[in-house]
């Protein structure tokens, strides 16, 4: 039996300590994740405690057939969902980008985040799936399974998501090659 | 791995989320403040087996009373199903119109009369209508 399914049994005997050991290697990954999808860092951080809230909360109903990276990371989408105003659309336009958590987060570097691009170009669902692919290494089957929605869905999208920022790769080295030479 | 993936990897690794000492200690006290639910996993306690007997010979002896009953039911005489001829039926269907009749005072000829008449005095009125208006 591996060591993350011992403290999964402990945890759900009602050992915090098993579960605090459990849930520490997704501390940071979960946070960076959530301050992509909420408005603001505090926002961000409040998701991740709603999260090993609930996920500590409802360990007797997590299914080891699953990764429990897959389960927790559904339960963060579903926080920070909550966390997020109803409008937060229309907000999108008017708002800051100062206020925008990654702004602050995002080390200086002489080119542009790519996850920032992303969070421009496509939809929060297709977000989260490239960054599910392409951060936590998951599969088809786990990222529909975070987003609850079909893996024909999933591959559509994390096609189109792909090809979406490969345009966006291809004009950056446009411009700069521009620049280069300009 | 092609490119994109790198370059997504090494930019969401420049993405710094450090969770703060103040952070941790909340998360901490809210997960000692709790404890997990447990799922009902108690097994219902099994029913002797001369139960589904029993509840097998009343579903039964239920289902041979309903059928004595209906039968004694049955007290008029057994009527032969009319054939119906459905052409017919499309042709000249059974129409429920639901019209009053007509209650006519005089005999028919006379109402015959009477009637064209007012048609004709209407005809008369609608055509003084229209030489006035225009």
């Amino acid at each position: 039996m591996s060591d993350e399914l011992n403290l999964i049994n402990a945890a759900k005997g009602g050992s915090v300590e098993a579960f605090t050991e459990l849930v520490h290697g997704y501390r940071e990954r979960l946070l960076r994740f959530l301050m992509t999808r909420c408005a603001s860092h505090a926002d961000a951080e409040d998701a991740l405690q709603d999260t090993f809230i609930n996920a500590y909360r409802y360990i007797a109903t997590y299914n080891p057939q699953w990764r429990f990276s897959t389960w927790l990371y559904r339960i963060a989408i579903r926080n920070a969902a909550r966390l997020r105003p109803a409008n937060i659309a229309e907000l999108g336009e008017l708002r800051d980008e100062q206020s925008d958590p990654l702004t602050h987060c995002i080390a200086q570097s002489e080119r542009d985040n790519l996850w920032r691009s992303a969070k421009r170009l496509l939809s929060d669902e297709v977000f989260a799936a490239m960054w599910l692919r392409y951060v936590e290494d998951m599969s088809i089957k786990d990222i529909a399974a975070v987003l609850e929605r079909s893996s024909s869905w999933t591959k559509v999208n994390l096609l189109r998501g792909r090809r979406a920022l490969e345009a966006e790769l291809n004009n950056e080295a446009h411009k700069t090659g521009s620049e280069a030479y300009g | 791995m092609d490119k994109l993936a790198t370059r997504l990897r090494e930019d969401a690794a420049d993405i710094d989320a450090q969770v703060s000492a103040e952070l941790d200690s909340r998360i901490r006290a809210s997960l000692s403040n709790i404890s997990p639910e447990r799922l009902e996993t108690a097994p219902r306690p099994s029913r002797p087996f001369s139960m589904w007997w029993a509840s097998s010979l009343t579903g039964a002896a239920v289902a041979l009373v309903v059928i004595a009953l209906l039968n004694l039911d049955r007290t008029g005489p057994v009527t032969e199903p009319v054939a119906v001829n459905a052409m017919q039926q499309l042709v000249n269907p059974d129409l429920d119109l639901n019209v009053e009749a007509a209650m006519l005072t005089s005999p028919l000829a006379e109402e015959l009369a009477n009637l064209q008449a007012d048609l004709r005095k209407a005809e008369k009125a609608v055509r003084e209508d229209v030489e006035i208006d225009f």
